[in-house]
């Protein structure tokens, strides 16, 4: 540990401190406040399982949101993140793209759900169009990372050749990057599952509307179902994609990585 | 004057010219200083040096990847620059495989190979792969002449090291080059593989009307099959040997024998 380590780690405490004083973050209040949570959990214990059903369908019309979301958000960031790649455009080009993801990145979902409920109504087509532009947001820019990325090798050996633009696309970008881009785009699933449960605190559709309204009620009876039916679904997604990725995704990355070794 | 000297018959018009050529990443760190070379249609070329002299950086001048920052480069008598349309068409027909052959890991090795064959597709048909039977015949028997048949579903990725170079070399045959440049691709090979990697170049010169321009780090195995080396130096020329079967016609540094020079340049750690 050197000197100028303690004296960073020193500013860290002082700067932790501060704004918790700033901003009323008392541990006393907390462990006075253990006794309520207690109080919450007795109540949730109370569990009214004739409401499973209705949990059930309101976690299949989430999922099916995010589902909807997905496709269409990465269909969109996609080509957005090719013309977003300092490697196969000019700084006039990828610098307004990179600008304008930038921007949409900027607002969490559930601003962008806000703005769409104003837009088109309560409802869950607010909530895909919120999670339509959180992925495009935020895959654009994973995927234009990703492409940047590219083993420079062949495509200084494939651009050599005098190939277009399309066709460079085409034969390095896509299928050099194919199994990277997969994957964000499993985690985007994965994390717009999450992402659309809470939409419905606004309005926006999927189970988050129930969760919030008995909450609200205070019927933690009601409220525990539908949240044990997200843990659940947001477990399954995770070990399913975690095997798809196994299956497709880590075996050619293995490949990837035997193949810069020669001999 | 007569009409022969105006228009010199093809086999001796020099295809690679470079007069006083200079390249810098920065200004004041030259790559390459006061380079001046010409190479005949045709010859079996080789550029030899230490790694970090600027050979590579010479290659890529010759297609176009890079421009010198002083002196002019003609290839075919253009100036190389992978921008200008008229150039690009000659870049259709160079060859070129960087020092870690640029395969794509996840096509398949005829996929790879038909890659030489995109300046003659459209880009509809590229989008969808639709290849002309044509070409994927062709891309067959190149696979054949470089001893890959059978093979030609495996994806790049699995191959081994001679393999990968030998399809590396099937891409730049199926662009039915005029120029190939070949960056080190033998170097990390064994000797036996090394060699029938060669022979495999020297067999398609044959052939076609090629000019090879490698880039080796063995001096012995650049005697034993070009027509002329140079000796790069940090980023100078200092040396450049005409060989004629077992020996060396036209040689600038006195007297030395073979044994000598190979001796002299050779990038052997034990020396």
């Amino acid at each position: 540990m050197t000197p100028k380590n303690n004296i960073i780690i020193g500013i860290i405490i002082a700067l932790l401190v501060a704004a918790s004083y700033n901003i009323g973050a008392d541990p006393i209040e907390f462990v006075e406040g253990l006794p309520n949570l207690g109080i919450v959990l007795e109540e949730m214990l109370l569990v009214e399982p004739k409401h499973i059903p209705t949990a059930l369908w309101a976690m299949l019309e989430t999922v099916q949101m995010a589902f909807i979301g997905t496709v269409i958000g990465v269909a969109i960031a996609f080509p957005l993140s090719l013309l977003a790649t300092r490697n196969l455009n000019n700084k006039y080009v990828y610098g307004p793209i990179r600008a304008l993801l930038a921007a949409i990145r900027t607002f969490p979902s559930i601003l962008w759900a806000i703005l769409f409920v104003i837009m088109v109504g309560l409802g869950p087509f607010a909530g895909v169009l919120a999670i339509v532009m959180y992925t495009v947001g935020f895959v654009a820019k994973l995927q234009y990372e990703t492409i940047e990325a590219i083993d420079t090798d062949p495509m200084d050996a494939i651009r050599s050749i005098g190939v277009s633009k399309w066709q460079l696309i085409r034969y390095v970008v896509i299928p050099e990057s194919a199994s990277h881009l997969l994957g964000q785009v499993l985690y985007m699933f994965d994390y717009n599952v999450r992402q659309t449960s809470i939409l419905g605190l606004v309005g926006a559709g999927g189970i988050g509307f129930y969760i919030i309204n008995y909450i609200k009620f205070f019927e933690y009876g009601k409220a525990v179902i539908f949240m044990l039916v997200v843990l659940v679904t947001v477990l399954i997604i995770d070990w399913a994609s975690v095997k798809i990725r196994d299956k497709y995704i880590v075996k050619s990355q293995y490949g990837m990585d035997i193949s810069t070794k020669s001999g | 004057m007569t009409l022969t000297s105006l228009f010199p018959p093809i086999s001796t018009l020099k295809i690679i010219q470079m007069n006083d050529v200079s390249t810098s990443y920065d200004s004041k760190n030259f790559v390459l200083e006061h380079i001046n070379l010409s190479i005949d249609r045709g010859t079996n070329y080789a550029i030899v040096g230490q790694s970090g002299s600027g050979k590579s950086t010479l290659l890529k001048l010759i297609n176009g990847m890079m421009s010198p920052n002083g002196g002019a480069v003609k290839v075919d008598y253009m100036t190389p620059d992978r921008k200008d349309k008229a150039f690009r068409r000659v870049m259709h027909t160079i060859g070129y495989i960087p020092q870690n052959l640029g395969l794509i890991k996840n096509l398949t090795v005829l996929e790879n190979v038909l890659v030489g064959s995109l300046p003659r597709l459209g880009t509809v048909q590229s989008l969808f792969k639709r290849f002309p039977a044509v070409e994927v015949a062709e891309a067959t028997k190149i696979i054949g002449q470089v001893g890959l048949s059978g093979k030609e579903s495996r994806k790049a990725y699995m191959l081994s090291g001679g393999e990968k170079r030998r399809v590396a070399i099937a891409r730049a045959l199926m662009q039915k080059p005029t120029i190939l440049l070949a960056d080190e691709i033998v170097s990390e090979l064994d000797h036996v593989t090394a060699k029938e990697i060669m022979d495999l170049i020297a067999d398609a010169q044959k052939k076609i009307n090629l000019t090879a321009i490698m880039v080796h780090h063995d001096m012995k195995l650049a005697l034993e099959y070009a027509n002329r080396v140079a000796v790069i130096k940090d980023g100078s020329k200092i040396l450049e040997i005409g060989v004629e079967g077992d020996t060396i016609v036209d040689f600038q540094t006195g007297n030395m024998t073979t044994e000598e020079i190979i001796g002299m340049y050779s990038d052997d750690p034990e020396k």
